[in-house]
C-alpha cells in the first residue's frame, strides 16, 4: 500500500518498505540500505543470523517489482563498510535488475567508486534534478526541495492509557523529505516534529500520515 | 610437621594478638589440612579471612619445612573476591600471617585496577597468594600456558560466594573452578558465604554436582549468635506522610538525633541517586555537619571511596550516606548504628547491613528502618519478624547459561586452545551444566566455529578454528584481543567518565544521563554541583558550580523482589490491620489513618479475600490486583492475565507492578466480570500461556541484551580504554528482532525465554500463588478515585506493554495525542 503526495506539481509515492517513487521521472529513491552489514559483523565474530543477509535483496526486489522504475537512486549508505563477499550478491542483483542504478554516496560508502562503475552504477556526491536536490546528508538549499537519508527517522506516538509507540517514518519538512532506512538490521532515530512538518509513519504494510 | 604442631603455630599467633580462635576457625583449619573441600558460613567481620588464610599458609609450611630460609616460588592459592575494593583488606590480613610466621611468601592483587607494569611482573613470577576477581581469573585462563601457572596451586577460596551464586558471575566461577580442578595437581576448593536459605545447594554449586570434591567436603557454620535490634522510624503525623515516594526525606529531621547520639552511623540507600540527594539535603538543612559526613557509592572514584573507608575506621566521620557499595567486606569497628532508608527488599541484605554496626564480638547490632512511604511501614514490621525468625531467602543458581559457556570456551580457545573431549566432562560436572545434552554441546561447538549450524561458501564468519588434530583455537590476534576486552558477565549501560576541565577524575555516569544535558546545565554528582561543559572523547568535562539544581543522575539499579518467605510475612502483617489494636505492631497502629482512607472506597483484604480495584483517571482505565506475592510473581501474573484477557477481545495495555500488587492500564475498560467468569486465574495451560505472553512483551527482549553481550554477539566498545568500535556496534534490540525473524531456534535466543521463566518469573512460585488465589473470595471494588494501596503502583513509570490489536487500529486512536 502506498501513499501519494505532491511536491512542486510532481507526484511521489511513498512505499511501506521505505522507498519513494517519483512518478513523472519513473525514478525510485531508496536510502540507507547498509548492505553487507550482517556479513561485516560475522567477519568480526558476531554471529548475526546469516539468513538476514538475503532479506535486503528480497525487499529490494519487491519494491522494484511494485514500481518498475527506469532509474533507481540510492541516497547513500548503500554499503555498511569495506568490501566483503556480499558484493557478489549485489553484483547479481544489479545484473538482473532492469533499471539504471545511481548512488549518491553517504558517509558509510567507502567502497571505491570504480567498483560501482564496473557494474555500470554511477556514483555522485549529490544530484540536482529539476527543482530537486538528491543527497545523503540533510541539507536545505535555496530554491530546491531536498530528498535525503542518513538520519533513519522514526516517530514516537503517545495515547490514552500511557500507550507509546515508535515507528519508522518518512519525515517531511517544508523543503525537505528525509527517507527512512530501507535496510534490515539498521535501527532508527526518533525525531520531534514541529507544526509544519508532515510525518508518514510505516505501519506494517501501509504508510499512514500522522 | 604434624597437624597438631601446625595448628599450634596458628593458635600461638592468636595468643600473641591477645585473641582466641573461634571454634569455626579451628574446624576450618583442620578440615583444610585434612585435604577437605568445603563451604564456610560466616558473616563479615567474624574473622573468616583468618579461617582460610591460615591453613593455606600452614599447608605450605608443612610441605616446606625450611620455609624460613628457602622460598619456593610460584602460585599457591587464589582468593576470589566479587569486589575489587575489598582486595586491599584481604591482602593486609594475608600479609600479617605470612610475615608474622616468617615465611617468605608474597601476596599480590590482580584486578581491573592492576597496572600493566604489575601485570607484566606477575606474568614472570606469580605471587604465592593471589587475590583476584572472577573476571580476572578468566583473563588468566585466556593467557598462554596458563596451566603451568596454576599447576602448583593448592587452594582456591571464593569469598562472598552468596553474592556470586545467584548471578552469572557465579556461573563464571563454576567454570573457572571446573578447569582448575584439572590443571592444579592438588587443589582444595573453599567458599565463604553469609547466611542464605539454600546453603547446602550453595556448597553443591561451588564444588560441582555429584563431583568427588563434593563427596569429600564439609559445611562449617560459624553460628555466632549476634543480637540484632530493629527499630522503625515512625512519622509523627501520619496524615501528611506520603502514600508513595522513594526518597524518604520527610523523615530527615528524625535522623539527625540518631546520628548525633552515635559515634558513627551508616545510612544505606537503595540507589545512587537517592544517596546523592540524601547527602545534599542533610547538608542543606544541617550545615553544621559539613566535613563530618561523607558519601560512598559505586560511581565515585576509587580514591575518594578509599578515603571514606579509612575515615570510618579513624572515627573521623559522624555519618556516611552509602549504597550497597558498603554492603560487603571492610571491617568497620567504629560503626555503632545503621539506618536503612526504604525497603531493603531482602532479609539477608537487611541482616548484612545490620551487621555493619556493633562489629565487635558480643556487641549488639542496631538498625533503624526508615520508611519512604506509608505502605513500607508494613514492610518494616514484617522485616522485624523475619529477622527474629532468620527467614532468609534463597539465592537461585543459574542453569544452562549457554552465553557464559560460549564466552568461556572462547577464552580457552584464545589461550592454548581446547579439545572438546577433554572439556565436556569437566563442564558436565558443574552444577550449571549438569543437564547439558550432547546435541546442545555440539550446537555450541558449531556456533563457535561457523556462527551457525552449517557452512556456506559466501560466509566469512571468523572466530574459533578447528585445527587438524581437533583442537579448537583462536588464531586471529584481533579476535583474541577483542575477546579479552569482553570477558565478564556484568552488563551495564555505556559509562562515561566525569572529569574537571583542568583534569581530575570525579567518577563515571551512564551515557544516557549525559546525553540529555546541554552545556551550561548544572547537576549533582559525588556530592558536588557541577556544570556540564562538553563531551570530549569518552569523558564529560565539568566545572564546579554554585547554582542549585535538582538534576541528579539516575542509575537503573536492579529492582529487587521479595522472596516467598518475606511475601508471606508481609501478608500476615497486613492482615493484622483488622485485629484489635492491642494485638497490632507499632507500625500497623500508626497506619490507621491510611487504612481508614483505604476503607472509604475499598477494603483492607483479609486472608480469605483477593482484592481487585478498578477506577478511571486521566491516564486511562486502571485495573489493580493485589496478590501480595512480591514483584517477580506480579510481573509474571500480570503478563499472564493480560495475555488471557487479550484472547477474549483485542486489547492494548501497559503493566505496572510492585511487591504488593499489579496494574493493567488500558485506554478501554476491561470487563472484570469476564475475567472471573472465564476463570482467568487458572493454573491450566499456565506455562504455554506465559510463554505466549512473553512473545508479546519486552521481558525476554531485555534478558537477551545481557546474553548477546556475554556471548560476544554485541560489542560494547571500551569507553574507559578509549577504544571505539562504532562500525561493530549494534543494539541487542535489533539483534533480537533478527533472531526472531530468521533464527528462532538459536539456543542463545531461546535462553532469553527460559531465563525469564526460571529466574525472573519463578514459575513454581507463580503456580502456588495462583492456587492460593483460587481458594480466595474475590472482592471487586469499583472506586471513584485511586486508593492508598493503589497509589504506589499507578504512579510507577516503568512499565511492560502488551498488545494484540492491529497496529493500524491503535494508530488511529493515538494520532490525536501526538507529543
Amino acid at each position: 500500500m502506498t501513499q501519494n503526495i505532491f511536491i512542486k506539481n510532481q507526484v511521489f509515492q511513498l512505499h511501506h518498505l521505505g522507498g519513494i517513487f517519483w512518478k513523472q521521472k519513473s525514478l525510485l529513491l531508496i536510502s540507507d540500505v547498509h548492505l553487507g552489514k550482517v556479513s561485516h559483523f560475522r567477519k568480526f565474530g558476531a554471529a548475526v543470523p546469516r539468513k538476514a543477509i538475503h532479506k535486503n535483496y528480497v525487499l529490494l526486489d519487491k519494491v522494484v517489482t511494485d514500481f518498475q522504475p527506469f532509474q533507481i537512486c540510492f541516497l547513500g549508505d548503500l554499503f555498511h563498510s569495506y568490501l566483503n563477499k556480499e558484493w557478489q550478491l549485489f553484483e547479481n542483483w544489479v545484473a538482473k535488475t532492469p533499471a539504471e542504478i545511481i548512488l549518491v554516496s553517504g558517509n558509510h560508502d567507502i567502497i571505491a567508486p570504480e567498483k560501482f562503475e564496473q557494474l555500470q552504477v554511477k556514483v555522485f556526491s549529490e544530484w540536482v534534478l529539476d527543482d530537486f536536490l538528491l543527497t545523503h546528508h540533510p541539507e536545505e538549499r535555496e530554491g530546491l526541495f531536498t530528498f535525503c537519508g542518513h538520519i533513519h527517522p522514526a516517530i514516537k506516538l503517545q495515547g490514552f492509557g500511557r500507550q507509546r509507540l515508535k515507528l519508522s517514518c518518512f519525515f517531511k519538512t517544508k523543503n525537505q523529505m528525509i527517507l527512512p532506512a530501507f535496510g534490515e538490521f539498521t535501527g532508527t532515530h526518533a525525531l520531534q516534529p514541529s507544526k509544519e512538518d508532515e510525518v508518514y509513519a510505516i505501519v506494517e504494510d501501509a504508510v499512514v500520515k500522522v | 610437621m604434624t597437624q597438631k604442631e601446625l595448628i599450634h603455630i596458628a593458635e600461638n599467633w592468636f595468643q600473641n594478638q591477645g585473641w582466641k580462635p573461634f571454634p569455626f576457625q579451628k574446624k576450618t583449619w583442620r578440615a583444610f589440612l585434612e585435604g577437605k573441600h568445603g563451604l564456610l558460613n560466616a558473616p563479615t567481620g567474624s574473622g573468616k579471612t583468618y579461617a582460610l588464610w591460615f591453613p593455606i599458609v600452614l599447608n605450605y609450611i608443612k610441605h616446606n619445612p625450611d620455609y624460613k630460609t628457602r622460598h619456593k616460588k610460584g602460585l599457591k592459592a587464589i582468593w576470589i573476591t566479587p569486589l575489587r575494593a575489598l582486595s586491599q583488606e584481604i591482602k593486609q590480613s594475608a600479609e600479617r600471617i605470612t610475615q608474622d610466621l616468617e615465611t617468605q611468601m608474597t601476596v599480590g592483587i590482580r584486578t581491573g585496577d592492576t597496572s600493566t607494569k604489575e601485570r607484566a611482573r606477575q606474568r614472570k613470577t606469580m605471587p604465592d597468594l593471589l587475590i583476584t576477581t572472577p573476571e580476572s581469573l578468566h583473563l588468566l585462563l585466556s593467557s598462554k600456558e596458563y596451566a603451568k601457572t596454576f599447576a602448583n596451586c593448592s587452594a582456591v577460596v571464593v569469598d562472598e560466594w552468596h553474592e556470586l551464586l545467584g548471578s552469572k558471575r557465579g556461573v563464571q566461577m563454576e567454570l573457572g573452578i571446573s578447569r582448575l580442578k584439572t590443571v592444579c595437581k592438588n587443589l582444595r576448593i573453599w567458599g565463604i558465604s553469609a547466611t542464605i536459605g539454600n546453603l547446602e545447594q550453595a556448597q553443591q554449586v561451588l564444588l560441582g554436582a555429584m563431583s568427588p570434591q563434593l563427596e569429600n567436603s564439609i559445611l562449617v557454620k560459624a553460628n555466632l549468635n549476634k543480637k540484632i535490634t530493629v527499630k522503625s522510624i515512625i512519622p509523627k503525623k501520619m496524615e501528611t506522610f506520603p502514600w508513595r515516594g522513594h526518597l524518604g526525606l520527610h523523615l530527615l529531621d528524625e535522623v539527625v538525633p540518631i546520628i548525633n547520639n552515635s559515634k558513627t552511623t551508616l545510612l544505606f540507600t537503595n540507589t545512587r541517586s537517592q544517596c546523592e540527594i540524601w547527602f545534599q539535603k542533610i547538608l542543606e538543612k544541617y550545615p553544621e555537619f559539613a566535613g563530618e559526613i561523607a558519601m560512598h557509592h559505586g560511581s565515585i572514584n576509587k580514591e575518594t571511596r578509599l578515603w571514606v573507608e579509612q575515615a570510618i575506621r579513624n572515627e573521623s566521620l559522624k555519618a556516611v550516606v552509602c549504597t550497597s557499595s558498603l554492603d560487603l567486606g571492610v571491617d568497620f569497628a567504629p560503626v555503632e548504628t545503621v539506618i536503612q532508608i526504604g525497603g531493603p527488599k531482602g532479609v539477608a541484605r537487611f541482616l548484612q547491613r545490620a551487621g555493619r554496626s556493633g562489629h565487635r564480638p558480643g556487641k549488639e547490632s542496631v538498625i533503624y528502618f526508615l520508611p519512604t512511604h506509608a505502605i513500607e511501614l508494613i514492610e518494616a514490621a514484617a522485616m522485624q519478624k523475619a529477622v527474629r525468625n532468620s527467614a532468609v531467602e534463597d539465592r537461585i543458581p543459574y542453569l544452562n547459561s549457554f552465553d557464559v559457556l560460549i564466552q568461556y570456551l572462547t577464552t580457552l580457545a584464545v589461550s592454548d586452545g581446547f579439545y572438546p573431549e577433554e572439556i565436556y566432562p569437566e563442564i558436565k560436572q558443574t552444577f550449571c551444566y549438569q543437564a547439558i545434552s550432547e546435541e546442545q554441546w555440539q550446537w555450541l561447538l558449531n556456533f563457535l566455529v561457523m556462527g551457525s549450524q552449517s557452512l556456506k561458501s559466501y560466509d566469512e564468519y571468523k572466530k574459533v578454528e578447528v585445527e587438524d588434530d581437533g583442537k579448537f583455537k583462536v588464531n586471529n590476534r584481533a579476535v583474541g584481543i577483542r575477546h579479552r576486552f569482553q570477558i565478564g558477565t556484568i552488563v551495564g549501560d555505556a559509562h562515561i567518565s566525569v572529569r574537571y576541565q583542568k583534569g581530575g577524575y570525579i567518577g563515571s555516569i551512564e551515557e544516557y544521563f549525559i546525553s540529555k544535558l546541554s552545556p551550561g546545565d548544572v547537576f549533582t554528582f559525588a556530592g558536588r554541583n557541577l556544570e556540564f561543559i562538553r563531551i570530549k572523547g569518552m569523558a564529560a568535562h565539568v566545572k564546579n558550580s554554585t547554582k542549585r539544581t535538582n538534576k541528579v543522575p539516575s542509575w537503573m539499579g536492579g529492582r529487587l523482589s521479595f522472596s516467598a518467605k518475606m511475601s508471606e510475612l508481609l501478608r500476615q502483617e497486613l492482615y493484622t490491620a483488622e485485629l484489635p489494636v492491642e494485638k497490632q505492631s507499632r507500625e500497623i497502629k500508626s497506619l490507621l489513618p491510611m487504612f481508614l482512607k483505604q476503607r472509604e472506597e475499598s477494603i483492607v483484604p483479609q486472608p480469605h479475600q483477593f482484592l481487585i480495584e478498578t477506577f478511571k483517571t486521566r491516564d486511562g482505565y486502571h485495573h489493580i490486583f493485589y496478590p501480595f506475592e512480591g514483584r517477580a510473581i506480579h510481573e509474571g501474573m500480570s503478563s499472564l492475565l493480560a495475555y488471557r484477557i487479550s484472547l477474549l477481545a483485542p486489547i492494548t495495555c501497559s503493566l505496572a507492578f510492585n511487591d504488593y500488587g499489579f496494574e493493567l492500564l488500558s485506554d478501554k475498560e476491561i470487563d472484570i466480570q469476564a475475567i472471573l467468569d472465564n476463570n482467568l486465574f487458572t493454573t491450566d495451560y499456565m506455562l504455554s500461556d506465559l510463554q505466549k505472553s512473553l512473545n508479546s512483551n519486552e521481558m525476554a527482549r531485555r534478558k537477551f541484551r545481557d546474553i548477546a553481550v556475554i556471548s560476544g554477539m554485541v560489542f560494547t566498545g571500551y569507553p574507559e580504554k578509549g577504544v571505539k568500535m562504532k562500525h561493530l556496534q549494534s543494539s541487542s534490540e535489533l539483534l533480537f528482532d533478527v533472531f526472531k525473524d530468521f533464527e528462532d531456534d538459536n539456543l542463545l535466543y531461546q535462553q532469553a525465554f527460559t531465563e525469564t521463566f526460571e529466574h525472573q518469573l519463578e514459575e513454581g512460585r507463580l503456580r502456588l500463588a495462583l492456587e492460593r488465589i483460587a481458594q480466595q473470595e474475590i472482592v471487586w471494588r469499583k472506586c471513584e478515585r485511586p486508593t492508598p494501596f493503589s497509589f504506589p503502583i499507578i504512579t510507577d513509570r516503568l512499565r511492560e506493554k502488551l498488545s494484540n490489536e492491529k497496529l493500524a487500529d491503535r494508530i488511529k486512536r493515538m494520532t490525536a495525542k501526538l507529543t
